[in-house]
Order: structure tokens, then C-alpha cells, then sequence
């Protein structure tokens, strides 16, 4: 009985203590008030806190506008980038101070009108003498789809893990289509009857026409090619169209060879020369 | 039953009905007390169990309804903390922010060329890899004025700095950087290729490799299977092409005085294409894994 009576004892002093604690608690929007005041208060007085902002926020300031300097000189724009590290140091390893690490990257920007997504991994290995840094694994998607001569460029970097050559054939690339384009654009401006540029200043084909010779045709076809190395190199080539009678009074054989003949002078005059001299070949035909 | 005797023998009963009666109460109270005594420890014991049994049930509500109100508590709280957090976290954002662009701005060095502002202009670092192994760097110290100038670099003296500037560092800087990226990469390449063959391919180099500091001229002697009894082939690679890792030009050779059989002529043919399609070490290791039996099938 004695021990029955203890409990009940136990029991009421619990549920005192359970009623207090029903009871207890101030209303949450009275506490939260308590402690944002409070929380002001600290802010406020500590001046440090302000100045650190300051300074956080022209550090901020200074670092990007270093990113927009190097986007603005490499012509490359990283938007986003992520890394994950794994520790793959064996215990073996650590006794002969070797050191493994792998490091797994995602990147992703563009450069121009290409954009890029990399994911690579890089191994790290680390001992007394060296450090050895190898990329294992690349990956590479790239939007336009429409530039064919890329798809193939962009599995051969891929299986070469070579991701410096990568961004340098694309920097190359990119320049050589933007010049073909102002190159285009410029023709077009300056002989607008001339020239026919069938998808646009971005197309690979210049037509060049003479109104008082329908029938003729000369077109121009500039390809950008990359090569196994990686290297950049534009490849010109010209059709030409020809009505039947005119081909049959070609006695000399001017059009068989003309593809041949503007190959020659491409290496004689230039790229814009050579194709500035067709145009007003045949222009000036036209405007006698 | 004694009841029933005291009242059937009339008149013959002691005392009378008064004394019958009198040991009725006694009777009655003897009765009664019998039936209180076990009743009130009983009763006592009982009346506890009850009660705290009574105590535990309202224990276990009140338990609950303090869970319930200390849940409520909580989540009342936790609703208002991202009010003071946007307060205090603005920081958080902006230290946040600044980590991301330094990120970005350290990832810069995988495209091969990356750099840091300097008083004067930019430094530029331009990295150098072959076959995914990632090689040394070098920098530029470029001054940003009209027109641009290097103010001091790293780069080999054999490699061709000036002229690549004087062609393009004051019209295209670009061009510039990723032209002298193109030249670095390519002697960063050879270099590699020339420095595998010595330390791996020893056993097969039957003299020493002579090779240029811009590494596009070697020359070495080799045998295609180190502990046959072949004869050694005399190589010379000429790399004509510096923005190139295989050559332009590849001679081999027979030392030998009499005439090569037709097999040994087939081979050093053979030989001869690898080393115009394949980098260096990688021709080696074509031998070292082949053995002396040398698989056409890699000529193309």
C-alpha cells in the first residue's frame, strides 16, 4: 500500500507539473517580437557588422567585373559551374604519402552563339615528388545542332579528354563563321542585285547573279572545317551554273576550269578579294 | 437460525424480547464490524488502485496535449524565423554570391586560358594538356593600354612570341591568346611524346633520343623488339607544323650495309606511317604490346 501510495503521489505531482506546462508558453507572436527586437538591436549597435557588409559587397563588386573582363577577352562566358571532390586515398597510400583524389566538374556557358555543357572528371594524384593531374572522362553537349562539321569535332575532343583543345578549335571556329558571316553581310550590302544569300548572312552558300544573264550562276560554297588536330580551316569551293548553249560555246573551257582557277586565286588574292573579283565579274558584265 | 429459536420458544426466552432484542444488535453489530474491518484496508487499497489509475489516464492526456501544444509552439515559431533570417542572412547572399563568381572565375583555367586583373592590365595564365594529362602553364603579363604590350611572361624563348604578337596583339587580342594557347599546346604535346619514349620505352632506344628544345626535331635509334635479334631503324621526325603534335616530315632508316629482305622493307614502311598517325609513345606501345609480330592492321 505503501507503494501505492507513493505513485499516486508520483502522479499528481506529474500532472501538476504537465498542467503548468499546458499553460506555460507565451503566445508565439508576443516571443518572436522579443526576439527580432533583439535581433535589431545587435544588428544595429554593431557597426562592424555594417562595414562588413560594405565591404562584402565591393569585393563582390571588384570580382565581377573581373569575370566580365576574361569573358570579354577569352570570348567565353562561364554561367555555371560545379565541383565534387572524392577522396580516393587508400590507407596503403597514405602510409607512402600518396595522395588520391578525384574531382568531378560540371561547367557550362557559351561562347558566341554556341552554347556548352562540360562534365568531366579530373584524377589527382599526389606523392612526394609530383603532381599528377589527368581528366578521365569528358563530356561535351553543345546547342546549335545545325553546325554538322561540330558533332564530329565535338567526339573526337570527347575521346581524347582533350578539353583545352575543346575550347580553342571553338573560339576558332566561332571566329571563322562570324567572319564569313560580316563577310557575307558586307557583299550583300555593297551588290545587293548581285548577290543572293539564300538562308541568310549565317548560310555557307553565296549565289552570285547577273540580272541581264539569267541563267548564270556562281556560287559560292564556305565551308569551316576542323580538322583531326583540332585545327580550323575554311574550305572554299565554287559551282558554277551554266545554261547548255553557253556551255557549248565555252571553247576554251573557262567554266570547266573555273572551280579550279578560283582555288588559285584564293591563294593569290585572299578570301574577300577572290570573291569581291567574281562579283564584279560579273557585275560590271551587266551593267554595260 | 439463532434468530429463529430465540423466537420460537415463546415465553421461555431469557430476558424477554428486550434481551432478544439486545442480542440482536449485538449480533448486528458483530455483523457489521466483521464486514467493515476487511472492507476498509480493502476498501482503502481499492479506492487507490482506482485513483491511480484515475492518475495515469489523466497523465497520458495532459503528455499528449503538451505534445500537441509544444508542436504548435514550434510550428507557430518556425513560420515567423524567415522573417528575422531575411534580415540577418543578407550577408549570407552576398557571401554566397561572391563564393559562385569566385568558382566561375577558378574554373576559368579548363578552358586554357585564365587570368587575374592586375594595376596595370591582366595576367593571363595559358594552360597546357595532351591526352588529358594537363601539363605545365604559362603566363603573359599584359598591359591594357593603346596599344596592348606584354610586360613580362614565361614563355619559352624558342617558341615564337614575337612574331605572334606583332601579328596579332594590338588588332585582336583574342586571336593573339589563343594563337600563342595553339603554339604551347603543341610543344607542351611533343615535349610529352619525346619525354615518354625516354622514361618508357628505354629498353627499345638503342642510343640516346636527340632531340630540340622546341621538340620538333628527333632523331633516335630503335629496335621494334628489344631482345630480338632485329635489326635496329634509324628515325628522324621533323615537325615542320609548331601548332602540331605529329610530324610533317618522317624518315626511317636501315643502318645496315646489305639490302633489307622484303619483309624487313614492308616493316620499316609500316613503320614509317605510325609515326606520321600515331604520337610517339603510342607507336611504341603498339610494339611492346605486338611483340615481334607487327599488325598490319594498324596501317591505314
Amino acid at each position: 500500500m505503501d507503494s501505492q501510495r507513493a505513485e499516486a503521489r508520483a502522479l499528481e505531482a506529474e500532472i501538476t507539473a504537465l498542467r503548468r506546462a499546458c499553460v506555460e508558453p507565451p503566445a508565439p507572436g508576443e516571443d518572436t517580437f522579443r526576439v527580432r527586437k533583439s535581433f535589431r538591436e545587435i544588428y544595429q549597435a554593431d557597426s562592424e557588422g555594417w562595414e562588413l557588409s560594405k565591404d562584402l559587397r565591393s569585393h563582390l563588386g571588384h570580382l565581377e567585373s573581373e569575370l566580365q573582363f576574361l569573358s570579354t577577352l577569352t570570348g567565353i562566358s562561364i554561367r555555371h559551374y560545379s565541383k565534387k571532390t572524392e577522396d580516393l586515398t587508400s590507407t596503403e597510400m597514405t602510409e607512402k604519402s600518396i595522395k588520391k583524389v578525384l574531382q568531378r566538374h560540371r561547367l557550362s556557358g557559351d561562347c558566341h552563339m554556341i552554347t556548352f555543357q562540360l562534365e568531366f572528371q579530373l584524377l589527382e594524384i599526389q606523392n612526394e615528388e609530383s603532381l599528377s593531374s589527368v581528366i578521365t572522362d569528358l563530356s561535351i553537349i553543345m546547342e546549335p545542332t545545325e553546325y554538322s562539321e561540330l558533332s564530329e569535332f565535338v567526339s573526337r575532343a570527347e575521346e581524347r579528354r582533350d578539353l583545352f583543345m575543346f575550347f580553342r578549335s571553338l573560339h576558332f571556329f566561332v571566329e571563322w563563321c562570324e567572319y564569313r558571316k560580316r563577310t557575307f553581310k558586307r557583299f550583300k550590302e555593297k551588290y545587293p542585285e548581285a548577290v543572293h544569300l539564300s538562308e541568310g548572312a549565317s548560310s555557307s552558300c553565296m549565289g552570285i547573279r547577273s540580272p541581264s544573264r539569267p541563267g548564270f550562276e556562281l556560287v559560292i560554297v564556305w565551308r569551316i572545317q576542323i580538322d583531326e588536330e583540332g585545327k580550323v580551316l575554311p574550305k572554299l569551293d565554287l559551282l558554277t551554273k551554266v545554261p547548255l548553249q553557253a556551255l557549248e560555246l565555252d571553247k576554251n573551257g573557262v567554266i570547266e576550269t573555273a572551280p579550279l582557277s578560283f582555288r588559285t586565286l584564293l591563294g593569290v588574292l585572299g578570301i574577300e578579294a577572290t570573291l569581291e573579283s567574281l562579283i564584279k565579274s560579273l557585275h560590271t558584265e551587266a551593267s554595260n | 437460525m439463532e434468530l429463529a429459536n430465540t423466537l420460537s420458544q415463546d415465553g421461555e426466552s431469557r430476558g424477554g424480547v428486550l434481551a432478544h432484542l439486545e442480542r440482536l444488535e449485538t449480533q448486528v453489530s458483530r455483523c457489521r464490524k466483521k464486514l467493515e474491518e476487511p472492507q476498509s484496508t480493502q476498501a482503502v487499497e481499492s479506492a487507490l488502485g482506482t485513483r491511480i489509475h484515475e492518475l495515469r489516464r489523466l497523465r497520458d492526456k495532459l503528455r499528449a496535449e503538451v505534445k500537441q501544444h509544444q508542436a504548435r509552439v514550434k510550428a507557430s515559431t518556425t513560420n515567423v524565423e524567415p522573417d528575422q533570417t531575411l534580415e540577418i542572412t543578407e550577408q549570407e547572399i552576398l557571401k554566397r554570391k561572391r563564393e559562385n563568381v569566385k568558382a566561375i572565375l577558378q574554373a576559368y583555367r579548363f578552358t586554357g586560358i585564365s587570368g587575374k586583373l592586375t594595376s596595370r592590365g591582366v595576367c593571363v595564365c595559358i594552360g597546357t594538356a595532351f591526352e588529358g594529362n594537363l601539363l605545365d602553364s604559362y603566363f603573359v603579363d599584359l598591359v591594357m593600354q593603346k596599344p596592348p604590350q606584354i610586360h613580362h611572361h614565361s614563355i619559352p624563348v624558342f617558341i615564337p612570341l614575337e612574331e605572334i604578337s606583332a601579328k596579332y596583339l594590338q588588332t585582336n587580342i583574342q586571336h593573339f591568346l589563343f594563337t600563342l594557347c595553339e603554339y604551347l599546346n603543341a610543344y607542351s604535346g611533343r615535349k610529352y611524346q619525346a619525354d615518354r619514349l625516354q622514361s618508357d620505352f628505354a629498353a627499345f632506344l638503342a642510343g640516346p633520343l636527340q632531340r630540340n628544345s622546341l621538340c620538333n626535331l628527333l632523331s633516335f635509334t630503335y629496335k621494334a623488339e628489344p631482345e630480338g635479334q632485329s635489326f635496329p631503324f634509324c628515325a628522324r621526325l621533323l615537325y615542320r607544323d609548331l601548332t602540331t603534335t605529329l610530324p610533317t616530315d618522317v624518315t626511317v632508316t636501315y643502318q645496315g650495309t646489305d639490302a633489307l629482305s622484303t619483309t624487313r622493307e614492308e616493316q620499316r614502311a609500316a613503320h614509317e606511317n605510325l609515326f606520321f598517325t600515331k604520337p610517339l609513345h603510342q607507336v611504341f606501345t603498339s610494339f611492346a604490346s605486338k611483340g615481334d609480330k607487327l599488325d598490319m592492321s594498324l596501317v591505314s
